[in-house]
């Protein structure tokens, strides 16, 4: 089949409704044939009641960890010492908890991340807040788990500009990083791949603090504030936000464009032929929110408050923007009322212990 | 897993006889495909309803049945025809948790 807007053959042979157009927004990409897009009925769905809403809102019990690497006190305690250790970047100037600093909620506080000999780099360092719950990670998706995802920096010449030979040498060099290893993978050594299993361990280990919502959310009507309550409702109806944003860890960890003035094309680097891809970024939780500013894929925005009002502008009109982005007409109340419920998804206990690093 | 069977009633050009072309309908709703697991002959067709309240894409990069659906807004359902034998990955591009295998035999 050609490829372009053009006519499909649907049930060949069959006579006169084998040919078809293709309708308006199918894109070709085609050895299966794509034929007519047709309406169905679609039975009116109830809408959820409150109760129903906060239901999809409770904590998980326990944080998971994959068959291929499960957890262990070891190997997090190693992965907590290479997180923090600057020895894995080129200049020896940098280490994961430089972009990803419990000090700015996991993230740096910057608009956007910087690098190897202070370039800045195109996109803001995302959180790594709840990512043992993640799908797919990076801004742009195209790291697939955790272990992937954490020598990539390492090794980035704009970032820590460290070849994974050079690191191997370094921390066989340093003679308290043996015993760590051997704790945490007996008799297998310092290899990249144990390095990146154990800083995954310790990723997965940094799980959103206890926040007043969840206190809310089990049943403690003081916990937040009337205007709270009023914008986890606005959350989960008249400002589209849940569609997204649902879940106790506030993300569907999918890909949207936001309408963002932006020209980094995001998510469509991996699936070009996609328009919805074109501008999309991975959904970020909003745990731990108020200490995670600036916001969005490069920090353009500054406030909640302001985040608030580029949803209720609707952002760029595009034909990527995601269907579920548009102007939403919010008064002033609702929109204060959305950024009251924004602040209860920040917990008053979540701190961190840095480590004494091996010599 | 439920499978819908949708029958599409097509007529001859020369109006003297009915035939019956089955789709296997995957829905969408709950951002989940359904059924997630098929298997259909060389020539057949799946039927992609977006039965869901939000709109899902529907692509795969698999060689020999590529196809990409662009973006299905909720009440809308395409139909693909895979004309190659193979396993066939398919996912929503939007949603990376909704994914599928399709076998497609000779």
């Amino acid at each position: 089949m050609s490829s372009g807007t053009r006519i499909n053959r649907v049930l060949i042979g069959l006579g006169v409704v084998a040919l078809a157009a293709a309708t308006a927004g199918t894109e070709s990409w085609a050895e299966a044939v794509v034929g007519q897009t047709r309406k169905v009925e679609l039975p009116r769905q109830a809408e959820a009641s409150a109760a129903e809403m906060r239901d999809a809102y409770r904590r998980p019990p326990a944080i998971p960890f994959p068959k291929d690497n499960p957890y262990t006190a070891e190997k997090m305690v190693l992965g907590k010492t290479l997180y923090f250790d600057t020895r894995l970047s080129a200049a020896n100037l940098l280490s994961c908890a430089s972009c990803h600093s419990p000090a700015y909620g996991w993230g740096d506080g910057q608009p956007r991340g910087v690098g190897h000999e202070m370039k800045i780099l195109g996109r803001r360092s995302p959180t790594i807040i709840n990512a043992a719950y993640g799908l797919i990670f990076m801004w742009d998706g195209r790291a697939g788990s955790l272990e992937q995802q954490a020598l990539g920096p390492i090794q980035a010449d704009v970032e820590m500009n460290l070849p994974l030979d050079q690191l191997l040498g370094r921390l066989r060099s340093i003679p308290d990083y043996k015993p760590l290893f051997e704790a945490a993978f007996p008799g297998s050594g310092i290899s990249a791949e144990n390095i990146a299993k154990a800083i995954a361990t310790y990723e997965r280990t940094v799980v959103s603090g206890h926040a007043p919502f969840d206190a809310w959310i089990e049943g403690n009507e003081k916990a937040i504030s009337d205007a709270a309550k009023r914008g986890f409702v606005l959350f989960n109806t008249k400002a589209l936000c849940s569609n997204c944003h649902g879940g106790w860890k506030f993300t569907d960890d999918s890909f949207h464009d936001i309408g963002l003035a932006s020209e980094d094309i995001g998510r469509a680097k991996q699936l070009p032929e996609i328009i919805k891809m074109q501008h999309a970024f991975k959904t970020p939780g909003l745990r731990e929110i108020t200490h995670r500013g600036p916001y969005m894929h490069n920090g353009m925005i500054g406030t909640l408050e302001a985040v608030v009002e580029h949803y209720n502008s609707g952002g760029v009109d595009r034909p990527s923007r995601s269907d579920l982005i548009k102007p939403l007409g919010l008064s002033a109340q609702e929109k204060s009322d959305l950024v009251e419920f924004l602040r209860t998804l920040t917990s008053d206990s979540f701190s961190t212990t840095v480590p004494v690093l091996p010599r | 897993m439920h499978t819908l069977k949708i029958s599409m009633l097509v007529a001859f050009l020369s109006g003297s006889a009915v035939a019956v072309a089955a789709e296997t309908a995957v829905r969408q709703k709950g951002r989940l495909f359904t059924p997630n697991e098929i298997t259909v002959k060389k020539g057949e067709s799946l039927l992609f309803v977006n039965d869901d309240n939000i709109t899902h894409n529907v692509y795969s990069a698999s060689t020999g049945n590529q196809f990409n659906l662009g973006a299905i807004t909720p009440g809308n359902s395409t139909p693909v025809t895979f004309k190659n034998a193979g396993n066939v990955d398919i996912f929503c591009a939007i949603h990376p948790s909704m994914k599928m295998s399709l076998k497609v035999t000779e």
